[in-house]
């Protein structure tokens, strides 16, 4: 099964193989590397505002100033990021527009794109001018954005030669989580963390050949939801751990975490586009 | 010199008997996945290491957070500029392992190290020489000129290692393309495999 635009449009195939010929695909190919590098910057922009932001509503990183002190100060930078981003991103993809077309990766890039969206402005932007507090319409924007998210995940995988892209999301995750856990939970956590790695190496080194794939293949996606297992349990425990004397409560530390890795999980596919 | 080691690198290290011994170099370059986490991982790091300097800078700036002081600032967030930047430094030691040739006659790649070069100094002007009085200016919201100066060549030195460094993928001035002469020079062309060809020599 595969999840390229393709499939669910094919109708627009004429359409999509006339774009870079037109404006304003055909004015933006010839300066292609340059607006990459404008999408690369204004990612970076994005993430370092989501993930100073995100982590603050984790309780971490900046804890001297309250969230909406935080909020005051980046709202704008994370604004200028996204629409860098989306504005880029239209112009790169207007010139390139049949390998987006045809790519599994893109249409999971473009479902996290909406659930980043959804997350951004309808629970973290909100939620950290509230100081940490959130009410009923944060509430459903953090529902609605971890479904999204979660079907986001869900066309990756489907996304045949892409999905190792979601190693990063794994790995984003597996970092995060070593920074927001505190004391006796962080010792577990990074032990068994340090467990599993082990585990995967022997067993992917040398139980199986190098070029097993047929063996290698589903062991490797154990492995992937062995870790989402034990990372989104260790950040869960902290959660409630740390919410119990906290006003910001569990679930808003859960959101944060999936409105931080929405955007690494965006960027991968968009990576992991040039490789499949 | 340089370049007998990187093809004793690209070549020869980890090379085992067998009836098409690869390198470790070789091998990495033709895994099926791992170049590519490699890869992903040095690019998607930036959002955590540009990410978190580019705030650190603009507080330097007296662009943002001008009400917390700059040594919370620091404390807080360098610390995951830092991690980034280890992160950063291994994949992307790791992808120059891959194919150290290809990089080194690179134009893009000498421009993005010359950079590299120009921020590691400013970083280290700025912790030896420009914050040495930094409890004087600490809560300033607009800090003193040398301070702003060293924030502003952080900013432009990242954004132009970045720009040089997703430049690196594209083949304007590879080695054996009819280049002008000053491009054959910088890249060192006439020891690479591919060779040399000018484009003013052409045209006469």
């Amino acid at each position: 099964m595969t999840m390229a635009p393709q499939d669910f449009f094919p109708q627009l195939a004429g359409w999509v193989a006339n774009l870079d010929d037109v404006f304003p695909g055909k004015q933006v190919k010839p300066f292609f590397a340059q607006w990459e590098v404008g999408h690369i910057l204004s990612l970076i922009v994005l993430g370092g505002s989501s993930i100073l932001l995100n982590l603050r509503l984790m309780g971490a990183g900046l804890t001297e100033e309250p969230t909406a002190e935080i909020h005051r100060n980046l709202r704008g930078w994370m604004w200028a990021g996204v629409i860098g981003m989306l504005v880029t991103g239209l112009m790169i993809g207007s010139a390139n527009a049949e390998r987006l077309y045809t790519s599994g990766a893109f249409s999971a890039k473009m479902v996290g794109l909406v659930a980043g969206l959804i997350l951004t402005f309808g629970f973290t932007l909100p939620t950290a001018k509230a100081y940490g507090r959130m009410g009923t319409g944060e509430r459903v924007a953090a529902v609605v954005g971890l479904a999204v998210f979660a079907l986001a995940i869900w066309v990756f995988l489907a996304a045949k030669l892409s999905n190792p892209g979601l190693w990063h999301v794994i790995t984003a995750g597996a970092l995060v989580a070593l920074y927001v856990t505190r004391k006796r939970v962080r010792i577990v956590y990074a032990s068994g963390l340090a467990l599993i790695i082990a585990a995967q190496q022997f067993i992917t080194h040398v139980i199986y050949k190098f070029d097993d794939y047929a063996s290698l293949d589903p062991a490797n996606k154990a492995f992937a939801w062995g870790f989402v297992a034990w990372i989104l349990g260790a950040v869960l425990v902290q959660a409630v751990v740390s919410g119990r004397d906290d006003q910001r409560g569990a679930f808003v530390k859960i959101a944060a975490l999936a409105a931080l890795l929405v955007w690494v999980m965006t960027a991968a596919a968009g990576r992991w586009l040039a490789f499949a | 010199m340089i370049r007998d080691f990187l093809v004793w690198l690209a070549r020869s290290v980890g090379q085992v008997g067998s009836e098409y011994p690869l390198s470790w170099s070789e091998a990495l370059a033709s895994s099926l996945n791992f170049w590519g986490l490699l890869e992903g991982t040095h690019v998607l790091t930036l959002m955590l290491f540009a990410g978190t300097i580019f705030v650190v800078d603009l507080r330097l700036l007296g662009v943002a957070f001008k009400r917390t002081p700059v040594s919370v600032i620091s404390d807080r967030v360098l610390p995951l500029t830092i991690f980034g930047l280890v992160l950063m430094m291994a994949t992307g030691g790791a992808l120059f392992f891959a194919k150290p040739l290809l990089y080194y006659h690179n134009l893009w790649f000498r421009l993005k190290l010359v950079f590299l070069v120009v921020a590691a100094i400013n970083i280290v002007v700025f912790h030896f020489r420009v914050q040495r009085n930094l409890p004087a200016w600490d809560n300033n919201p607009k800090p003193p000129i040398a301070a702003r100066l060293s924030a502003m060549i952080s900013i432009t030195s990242w954004i132009l290692v970045i720009m040089f460094g997703r430049y690196i993928a594209y083949d304007w001035f590879d080695c054996g393309k009819a280049l002008p002469h000053w491009v054959n020079v910088a890249e060192e062309c006439a020891i690479s495999e591919h060779g040399a060809v000018d484009l003013e020599g052409l045209a006469k």
